[in-house]
C-alpha cells in the first residue's frame, strides 16, 4: 500500500466517503490511479476535470467532488459520490495538499531515480574503463573498446582518440568510429579543432557546422565534441592527445555534463598512455641493462684464468671497467721452455667501442704469441693486425708485453707506450720497463724490445692509468707511488694478496665517487725451475 | 677546457685552459681542422694553462699532427707541466712531437 493509499484509506474509514486520486505520467499520457478506490470513486471524463480548483459534480449516488491537485503533473482528487456532502467538502479541504505532497515527492523520489540510473551508468562506464585500462599496458589494445564504450555512453556514433607522437609532432589516430582510417593532424595545424584542443588543453564543443577540417571531416556529423587527453602532474598538466565524438543520436548537442564526463575518462586515458610510456622505458632500460651485464660477462671470459700460468708462475690479475665493458685488458702465455708471457693492454677511450678493439686484441695476440716468444715479433704481428682497425677509428692502445725466461734468467718486454709497466725486487725497490715505442695505432714502425735480469724474488707488475688517475675528489689524483707502495709492502705475498691491497687503496681513495676509466692490474711471480 | 686562437706571423696558436679529455677534444680537433682547412700550416699548441691530458686527448693530437704533416703543415707544442711532460716520455709521444719549454722558442723552431 502507499503512502497516497493508506491516506485516502483512514479517510473513509473516517467519513465513510471514498476517494481517489489520479494522474498522468506525461502530457497526453492516460490517467492512471495513484491511490484510492477507483470503482467507488471514478475519475470523472476529461471534460469535467477542472484545470484549476474544484468543482462539485451531482450524480444519481450523491455529490462527487473533483479538484485539480497542485503541481507539475496533471492529477486530480476525487471524492464521493456521497451524500454526505460536508464530508465531501471537507475531504477536498484536507486531502487536496496532502495529496499535492505526496505526489511532488513521487515525482522527485522518480527524478533521482532517473539521475541515480543516469549517474549509474557513468560510474559504470568509468569503472569498466578502468579496468579496462587496468588490464593492458598497451593503449593501442585498449583504445577502441574504449572509444565504443565512450560513445554508447553519450549516444555518438562517430569518434577518434588521437595520441601525440612527440618526434614528429603528428597527433596519430589509435582508434576511429564510424569512419574509414583517419589521416594524422599537425600538431600545429592551425584548422583542426583536434591540433587547438590539443594545444590550448580546452575541451571545445563544437556545433554543427561550426570550425568545419577537411582531416576531420570522415568523423564530423553535426556537433562534436573534443576533449583533450591530459597527464595530471604537479604544474598542471601534459597534454597527451584528444577524444573526439560526433553525430550524436537524434542530432542532439552534446552537453556539459557529457564534457565532464569525456573528460573523466580522458584524465585515466591520459594516465594510462603515461604509464604504458613508463612501463615500456622500463622494460628497455632492463633489457639494456641485462645486455649490458651480458656484454660484461661475456668480456670477462675472453680474459684467461689467472692460474693459466701454473706451475710456471703465480699470477694474480683483476679488470674493472668503468661502464659495463672496457677497453682494458690482460693476457697470459705458456710459451714453453721454462717461459711465460704477460700482456697488459688499454685501448684509448673505454666503452662498446674499445671493447670491440679489445676483442680483436684478445684474438690476434692468442694466435701471434704462440707462434714466437719474441715480444717485439708478437707485438709487430699484432699491430700488422690491427692497423687498419686502429686508422679507421683513429683510436690507439698503450699495450705491454713482457716474457720472463726464468730459465736465462730475463725479462724481455716490448712496451707500446704504456706507462705503468714495473718489476718490484726482492729488496722493495722498482724498476720502471719503460715504452720502447708510442701507442700501437699512432706510428706503423715495427715496435722494439728490451732485457735485463729477472731473478726468482722479483714480481713483475702492470696496471693501467684508470689505478693511478682513480680520483675521490675531481682534483684528487691517487698517484702511482701509492700504488707501488702497497706492492712493495707486500711483495712477499702472494699475488691475489697484493692484487686485493691495491684494490683496497683504489676504492678507499675514491670513496663515493665513481670510476673515470677502466681499471687493471696484474701481479706476477714466477716459480722455482723443478 | 677553453682555448684560444691567436696569430703569431705565419703560425696558429691554440691556447689550451683546463683539461683536454675525451668529452672536450672534438671541439678543440675540429677547430684545429677548420683553421688548416682555411690555409694554416704552422700550428702551435700551447700547454701553459693545461692541468691533465687524458688518452683521449693525446690521440687527437697525433691525429691532428698527422692531418697537418698530409696538408704539408707542422704541429708543435710548448710548455708541457712536469706532469704532462712526464706522461709524453713515458708513453713515448715525445718522439712524435716536437715540444718546446716555451711559447717563444717554439716560435723560433718553425
Amino acid at each position: 500500500m502507499s503512502d497516497l493509499d493508506a491516506v485516502l484509506s483512514a479517510f473513509r474509514d473516517a467519513t465513510g466517503c471514498s476517494a481517489s486520486v489520479w494522474a498522468q505520467s506525461a502530457p497526453h499520457d492516460p490517467l492512471h490511479i495513484e491511490g484510492g478506490d477507483p470503482g467507488e470513486s471514478p475519475v470523472p471524463p476529461p471534460e469535467q476535470r477542472p484545470a484549476e480548483g474544484s468543482i462539485e459534480l451531482e450524480t444519481k449516488d450523491g455529490l462527487q467532488v473533483v479538484a485539480r491537485v497542485p503541481g507539475s503533473r496533471a492529477a486530480w482528487l476525487s471524492i464521493g459520490p456521497t451524500t454526505d456532502f460536508a464530508a465531501a467538502r471537507l475531504g477536498a479541504k484536507l486531502l487536496l495538499p496532502v495529496s499535492a505532497q505526496v505526489l511532488r515527492s513521487q515525482l522527485e523520489v522518480s527524478h533521482a531515480a532517473q539521475d541515480l540510473a543516469e549517474r549509474y551508468e557513468e560510474i559504470n562506464l568509468l569503472y569498466s574503463i578502468g579496468e579496462i585500462l587496468g588490464r593492458t599496458v598497451s593503449l593501442e589494445d585498449a583504445a577502441t573498446t574504449i572509444l565504443t564504450e565512450i560513445s554508447e555512453t553519450v549516444g555518438a556514433r562517430r569518434g577518434a582518440i588521437y595520441v601525440i607522437d612527440r618526434t614528429v609532432g603528428l597527433l596519430r589516430p589509435v582508434a576511429v568510429l564510424g569512419a574509414a582510417a583517419l589521416a594524422d593532424i599537425a600538431a600545429d595545424d592551425a584548422v583542426a579543432v583536434t591540433a587547438r584542443v590539443f594545444r590550448t588543453h580546452h575541451a571545445l564543443l563544437v556545433a554543427d557546422g561550426a570550425m568545419q577540417c577537411d582531416v576531420e571531416a570522415p568523423i564530423r556529423r553535426g556537433a562534436m565534441l573534443s576533449v583533450p587527453i591530459m597527464w595530471a602532474t604537479p604544474q598542471g598538466g601534459v597534454p597527451l592527445g584528444v577524444v573526439n565524438l560526433s553525430g550524436r543520436r537524434g542530432g542532439q548537442p552534446f552537453t556539459a555534463s557529457d564534457q565532464k564526463l569525456v573528460a573523466a575518462i580522458a584524465t585515466q586515458v591520459g594516465t594510462t598512455i603515461q604509464n604504458t610510456r613508463l612501463v615500456r622505458a622500463s622494460l628497455e632500460q632492463a633489457e639494456l641493462t641485462r645486455e649490458m651485464a651480458l656484454a660484461h660477462d661475456l668480456q670477462m671470459k675472453l680474459l684467461p684464468p689467472q692460474d693459466s700460468l701454473a706451475p710456471d708462475a703465480d699470477c694474480a690479475a683483476r679488470v674493472a671497467p668503468a661502464e659495463s665493458v672496457g677497453g682494458d685488458f690482460y693476457n697470459l702465455f705458456q710459451l714453453g721452455d721454462g717461459r711465460v708471457g704477460v700482456m697488459i693492454g688499454d685501448v684509448s677511450s673505454h666503452g662498446y667501442r674499445s671493447a670491440l678493439i679489445m676483442a680483436l686484441v684478445m684474438s690476434a695476440t692468442a694466435i701471434h704469441a704462440r707462434g714466437s716468444a719474441d715480444p717485439a715479433a708478437t707485438m709487430g704481428a699484432l699491430l700488422v693486425s690491427l692497423a687498419d682497425e686502429l686508422r679507421e677509428t683513429e683510436m690507439f692502445m698503450t699495450v705491454c708485453y713482457a716474457v720472463i725466461d726464468r730459465r736465462g734468467g730475463t725479462v724481455t718486454w716490448c712496451n707500446a707506450g704504456h706507462p705503468h709497466a714495473f718489476m718490484v725486487h726482492g729488496d722493495g725497490s722498482a724498476t720502471r720497463l719503460a715504452a720502447t715505442d708510442p701507442p700501437l695505432g699512432l706510428v706503423d714502425d715495427a715496435p722494439h724490445a728490451e732485457s735485463r735480469a729477472w731473478k726468482a724474488d722479483d714480481l713483475l707488475v702492470f696496471f693501467t692509468d684508470g689505478i693511478p688517475d682513480a680520483r675521490g675528489t675531481p682534483k684528487k689524483r691517487l698517484g702511482e707511488a701509492p700504488v707501488l707502495d702497497v706492492v712493495k709492502a707486500r711483495r712477499a705475498e702472494a699475488p691475489w694478496r697484493i692484487v686485493d691491497g691495491v684494490f683496497a687503496l683504489v676504492e678507499g681513495h675514491m670513496g663515493e665517487m665513481p670510476p673515470r676509466d677502466d681499471q687493471a692490474l696484474v701481479v706476477l711471480r714466477t716459480t722455482d725451475l723443478a | 677546457m677553453s682555448f684560444t686562437v691567436k696569430k703569431a706571423g705565419d703560425v696558429t696558436i691554440f691556447e689550451v685552459e683546463g683539461t683536454l679529455i675525451v668529452g672536450n677534444r672534438q671541439e678543440l680537433k675540429q677547430k684545429v681542422l677548420e683553421e688548416i682547412e682555411g690555409g694554416a700550416r704552422k700550428v702551435l699548441v700551447d700547454f701553459e694553462k693545461t692541468t691533465y691530458i687524458d688518452s683521449s686527448g693525446l690521440g687527437v693530437l697525433v691525429s691532428l699532427a698527422k692531418k697537418i704533416r698530409e696538408s704539408g703543415g707542422d704541429l708543435r707544442l710548448a710548455n708541457l707541466n712536469d706532469d704532462l711532460q712526464t706522461l709524453f716520455e713515458l708513453t713515448k709521444l715525445d718522439t712524435l712531437f716536437q715540444i718546446s719549454e716555451s711559447r717563444d722558442r717554439a716560435l723560433e723552431s718553425f
